[in-house]
Order: C-alpha cells, then structure tokens, then sequence
C-alpha cells in the first residue's frame, strides 16, 4: 500500500469542506484561496484547486463574478450560493462528528 | 504569446515547455466538463504568476520562470489526481483493452498540419524531421505524399486523452516486442488449448460433458478468435504492402502521365494511360473520365483496404463512418463508370466487317513460290509482350505482337492460309477485318489497316505485322491472307514463315511448325509435303510403332557447326559438320554419354493429340565402367524443337 496515496486520500475528501469554509469568510478569487491551503498545508500545487473550483461551481455551491485587476488579468472572485452555505453546514456537522469519533477511536488503541 | 489576454515576450524554449505544458492539462480535462473554464481560470492564473516574474529590465519570460510556474501549479497529474474522477468510461476501457503496447495516434502537441509525421515517429521513435521530410518528398512522387497523408490524417485518431498520450508513447513497437505480442497471442491460444483440454478431459461422462458444452463451446470460440487474431495480423501486413503497392502504381500511372510498360527482354514498349484510353475508348469518352472511374473503381477500394488493415494492425478503435460511407459511396459510382464504359466500348465492336482484296502476284517460274518474312527492324529489337498462342506456347523470340511507333500501332500476327487455287494461277487474297458500332465505321477501321507484300522474282514477302494508324481506335482489327496455290504449284516455307501461317490444311495433318522449312506441292487431295522424309535436316523421323525400331534424329547447332545424331534400330551415330556443311567425322555414339532426347512425332500418326510442350528434354545418362547408370541430368537445350510428344531412353 502506497503511504503517500492514502494521504492524498485522506486529504481529498476534507479539500472541498476548507474550500467552502474559506469561501464562507467571504468572496475570495483562487489565488487567495490557494495562499490559505497552502499555508495550512492542505494543498501542495495550485493545479488542483481549478478543477475542485469548477466541480463545486457546477454542483451549484458556489458562484463567482469578474473583478478587474490592477496587476493582470480579470480575476474571478468566488463566493458561496444559499445551497453552498447549506452545504457547508452539513459538512461542518459531520466533520466535527468525524473527528469526535476518529479521535475516540485513536484514544481507545 | 498571448495568455489571457495578456501578452508575453517569451523565450522559445519557455513557450515550448508553457505549451506543451498547458495542452496536456488540456488533453487531462477532455472528457471533464467546462474544460475551457477551467483552462481560462488556469491560463489567467499562469499569466499573473509570469507577469509577477517580468519587469522593466526582464522583459522575456524565461525557461526557468515558466519551470516555477509549473512547479507551484503542478503537474498535469496533480490536476486530476485530486479533483475530478479522471477514469472517465472510455479512458478504463483503452486501458483495459489495450494493454501496454504502443498506439498509434496523432500527436496534436507536435504537429505541422495534423500531427500524423510526428504521431509516426513517436511511434517508431524517430525525430518527426526525417518522416516530415519523407513525406516531402514523396510529394514529388506522384504527388502520392499528400494522399498518403490524408489518408492517415483520416485513420490515425488524435492522441485527446492522457490515457491516449501516453498509449501513443507507450511501451516501444520494435522487433521484440511485436515478437512478445505474436508470443503472447500464441501462448494465449495455447492456454485456452489446455484450458480446453482439460475441460474435456475432466468432462468423462457424457452427463458431464453435457453439462459444460455451454462453457467448452464458449473456449472454442475464445481460442479460434485469437488464433484468427494472429493470422490475421499475418493476411493484414501482406494485404497492406500489396495495396500500397498498387496505389502507388495507380497514382503514377494516372498523375505521373506515366507509361505502362510491357516489358520484354529487350525493350519495353511506353503507353501511358491516356493513349492506351484514346486508342480503346470511343472518341466521346475523355481520357480524364477514365482516369476518374479508375481511381474511383481501383483506388477507393485500395484506399479502403489499407484504411482497414492500418486500423486492424494498429488496434485503432476509433470510428469513423464517413469514411466508410463515402468510400462506399465513390467505389459505387466507380462501378456504374466502369459498366457505362464497358457498355459503350462493348457497342462499338458490335459488328464485324471484312474488307477483300485480290493481289495480284507475278506468276513464279517452274510454278514454286518462296514464301518468308520480311525481315525489318522491329523484328529484331522492338519487340514486345508476347501472347499465348494455342494454349501452352508462350512464344519468346523477337517478333513484334505489339508496338507503338512514330504514329501508329504496330500490331502481329496477321494469319496466312494457303488453299487451292481454283485457277491455273497463283492468287493471294487479303482480307482485312474490324470491328465497330456499324458496318460503315467498321469498314473504314478495316480499311485503313495498312499491310504489305512484296514480291521478289518467285520470292514472297510478307510482313509479320500490319499498322494500324494511331488517329485509328483498336478495333479487333486483323489481317488474313489466303495465298491460292495452283495444283501441281508448290512452295516453299521459310522457316520464320512459322510465325504467320495459321492452320494451314495438307494432307498428313502436320501441324503448323512443323510445316516450315520444308517444300510443299500443291495436290488434288490438298497440299502435300516434298521433302518430309529422308532429308536431315528434318528433325523428326516417323518410325514405326516398335520402339526398338524407331529412329530418331537429334541435330545440335553451335557456332562450330552441327553434330546430328542418328538413332536407327538401337544404333546411335553421331555426324559431325563444320558451318559450311562439310562432314567432319562420323562414328558411333560415345558409350558414355548418350544423348537421348525425345521421340520427335509427326502429327500424322495420329495418336498422340498432346501437344506437348515446346521444350525439349536432354537426358544425359552418364554410364561407369562398373555400373549402368550412375547420374542423369536433366538440361534445357539451346535450340528449341518442334513439337514431340514423349521422351525417350535408348540405353
């Protein structure tokens, strides 16, 4: 068994949660967004968020708009739709109960 | 270069690495949708970072600032690795199917016009310049590149997906691993074979056996499917190459103007497709309308075939109808054209006229006429294909069949019959003959056949040809003449007469060549031959039935002169004669090398009807002191014989 896939795993499944957590701050344009992942460590390379953006995007959770920019090009600022709050919500609940288990599940061993 | 609007001076190592870069995340999204958003977001994001790396003093975009630019954006496995679910359906079922091996595709990333040269030289791993260059020059060839070209434009499908790009770099197709893949087939047969046999075997009891006929019928299957797979490939490789082949030869015919050759062993004979189309077809059909049915009737199912065996070979499973119909579609049009000519030819030889016309021929003293062959040029060295004639013969010496010259066709043989005279005279009769629509249009195709005679003294002429003009259409033309022979007149055949006599009726019923070379009289009963018997140079000898009193004659000719042989009763003598006919020594045949050859038979004994083959057989029989026969050797002869029919041994 590859050790780094199983991380890879494990971290997936939590990139859309932080991607609508960070959105939740307000509107954000990836870059922003890329900066906050990054710092926590939860994304290596920006390449990925593109993809995960346009998913969320056309599920509906999120919704962007165009914003001039002084130093490029247009830059587009995402932010959550009524369905992506509801969402993030449900998220949030089952992580919280996620961690409460998997944490009394570590304690346990 | 432009990203999002922005532009950028960059270096051409940094845009070649940025855009081979940016296609493949391209080629990874394919089958996600909003793929152009997610590239524009990518592009735009890609156009910040550089632009952040570019100031007044740096204004290029360098290798290295597009390499960190890569490196914080990932790469193109990341992107999916971690967002979409990239194992789209069709991309599992390529990578299911078609195991590691190498594919052919064309490589959008590297491409001049469609990308075939360089998906070709990923697949054979060579630098895409020597196969663009290749093509290049098979653009002069008939312009057959370009065809060439479109076609694989038409059969390779582009490398879109990942999974194909790296199929189309996959595992290397060379020797070893075309041998892998057939081993691997073979031992896939094997295996279903023993899978098979077991199943058989553990079957013992017919209740059993019934039971698993479902499954065992299924292994049969399986294992004739890939055995046909392997011959398959096999019958592909070779229907490929012979295809190509004939395109190429179609192409260079109709677009090279160039010349179909007959070749014979000296001189080819040149007619390029529109002449030979301007000498058949009728004046209202054009040469480029049978260029069209041509290429529709030959070249589309030629196309389709190798279209075929490239995909089966290459295991390309992308579809495409269009090709299919339209290929349909032209050959059925190019049969219609093919019909319509046909019918129209077929009308213009629907009848048939003769033209007759007496010559009239200086009567010869003491009633004997010489007959030969003109002797010209074109006997000797324009000489060309050469067509059966009575089944088995396949004539080989240089007698013009067909030619074209300055501006006519040159064509043989005309048929020269001798009959009775009905007078006290000799009278030689021409009839030409052609076919055309009408009587009249066949009458003037007749008619303008031009054939000479000339008479010398009591020495007869004739051409082993008759010309017909070019400005003429073919036109079944042809030229008989009938030389009427007083009775009591006789004649003489010339050994290169031969060529033109045809059927000549006499009395024994000797065929043709063995006519020639001889003296004939004229009789009530018919023409009889003078000189048949008793003469040496006659080759052959009628001997009676009993073998061990035949005789046979065996005339060798070489530049010394000649050696004959006699067979008489068991007893062989050999007669040697220098060039000028002087007897040089006569004796007994050489004990140890006989010669044998065949029984040489006339055509009046009637019971052989076997033609026999026009090649004799020398067997030599080398005889030891100790032992009767040790070797026999058999050798082709340097001079042909007439007509015989069995071969053999006098020892």
């Amino acid at each position: 068994m590859n050790i780094e896939n199983t991380k890879a795993q494990m971290k997936k499944g939590v990139l859309e949660f932080c991607i609508l957590s960070v959105l939740s701050e307000g509107d954000h344009y990836p870059s922003e967004i890329i900066e906050k992942m990054k710092n926590a460590k939860l994304i290596v390379v920006e390449g990925t968020l593109y993809p995960l953006l346009m998913r969320l995007k056309n599920d509906g959770l999120l919704s962007y708009r165009w914003e001039e920019s002084t130093s490029g090009p247009p830059r587009k600022y995402y932010k959550l739709t009524p369905i992506g709050e509801q969402f993030l919500k449900e998220l949030e609940l089952t992580w919280n109960e996620l961690v409460e288990s998997v944490n009394q599940t570590i304690k346990k061993q | 270069m432009n990203l999002s609007g922005i532009i950028f001076h960059i270096e051409d190592d940094a845009y070649e690495k940025l855009n081979k870069y940016l296609s493949t995340i391209k080629g990874y999204f394919n089958e996600t949708e909003g793929r152009d958003e997610i590239m524009g977001d990518i592009e735009s994001r890609i156009a910040e970072m550089l632009q952040a790396k570019v100031n007044q003093t740096k204004q290029a975009v360098l290798l290295a600032d597009v390499e960190s630019v890569i490196a914080v954006m990932g790469k193109p496995e990341d992107f999916a690795g971690d967002g979409e679910q990239k194992e789209t359906t069709s991309d599992k079922h390529y990578t299911e199917r078609e195991r590691t091996y190498r594919r052919l595709f064309r490589d959008p990333d590297d491409k001049v016009i469609g990308g075939v040269c360089s998906g070709i030289s990923n697949y054979f791993d060579i630098d895409p310049i020597w196969i663009r260059a290749a093509f290049a020059i098979a653009l002069f060839v008939f312009g057959s590149g370009v065809l060439l070209y479109f076609v694989l434009w038409m059969i390779m499908p582009q490398a879109k997906t990942i999974a194909e790009k790296l199929q189309m770099r996959g595992e290397k197709v060379d020797i070893n691993s075309i041998g892998k893949a057939v081993n691997e087939e073979f031992s896939d047969v094997k295996k279903r074979m023993n899978q098979f046999g077991e199943k058989i075997n553990s079957s013992e009891t017919r209740e059993r056996f019934r039971h698993n006929a479902r499954s065992v019928s299924r292994d049969v299957g399986a294992l004739l499917t890939s055995a046909l797979r392997v011959v398959g490939k096999v019958f592909s490789v070779f229907f490929l190459i012979i295809s190509i082949i004939l395109l190429t030869a179609l192409l260079a015919a109709v677009f090279g103007k160039g010349n179909w050759m007959f070749f014979d062993h000296d001189t080819p004979v040149k007619l390029s497709i529109y002449e030979i189309s301007k000498a058949v077809l009728p004046a209202d059909i054009s040469s480029e309308l049978i260029v069209t049915t041509l290429i529709l009737f030959i070249g589309v199912p030629l196309m389709m075939i190798i279209y075929r065996c490239v995909r089966f070979l290459f295991n390309i499973q992308h579809r495409n109808r269009i090709v299919n119909s339209v290929g349909g579609l032209l050959w059925v049009i190019g049969i219609a054209m093919v019909v319509y000519v046909g019918v129209r030819v077929g009308t213009d030889f629907s009848t048939q006229t003769y033209t007759k016309k007496k010559i009239t021929i200086i009567q010869p003293a003491g009633k004997k006429l010489y007959l030969d062959v003109t002797t010209s040029d074109e006997d000797n060295n324009n000489t060309f294909i050469h067509f059966q004639r009575n089944g088995r013969r396949v004539h080989n010496h240089n007698w013009t069949i067909f030619s074209k010259e300055e501006n006519h066709y040159r064509l043989g043989y005309p048929q020269l019959d001798i009959v009775q005279s009905e007078t006290d005279s000799f009278q030689l009769v021409i009839i030409k003959s052609a076919h055309g629509p009408d009587k009249k249009e066949a009458s003037v195709f007749a008619k303008n056949i031009t054939y000479d005679v000339l008479q010398r003294d009591s020495l007869l002429l004739l051409n082993s040809y008759f010309d017909i003009s070019e400005d003429d259409k073919f036109r079944g033309q042809n030229v008989k003449i009938i030389l009427k022979v007083p009775i009591n007149g006789s004649i003489h055949l010339s050994n290169r007469m031969e060529r033109i006599i045809y059927d000549i009726d006499n009395i024994t019923n000797t065929l043709d060549a063995d006519m020639v070379d001889r003296n004939w009289i004229m009789t009530r009963q018919g023409l009889e031959c003078v000189d048949c018997t008793g003469d040496e140079r006659t080759i052959d000898i009628r001997g009676d039935d009993d073998d061990d009193d035949e005789k046979h004659t065996f005339i060798r000719k070489d530049e010394h002169g000649e050696t004959i042989e006699t067979t008489h009763g068991g007893k062989t003598t050999i007669i040697r004669r220098d060039e000028h006919g002087e007897t040089l020594e006569t004796k007994p045949a050489d004990e140890k090398k006989v010669i044998i050859h065949k029984k040489l038979r006339n055509r009046n004994e009637g019971d052989e009807e076997d033609e026999g083959e026009k090649i004799i057989i020398e067997k030599e029989i080398h005889t030891d002191k100790d032992d009767k026969k040790l070797n026999t050797q058999l050798s082709i002869p340097f001079r042909l014989m007439p007509y015989s029919s069995s071969v053999k041994s006098l020892s």
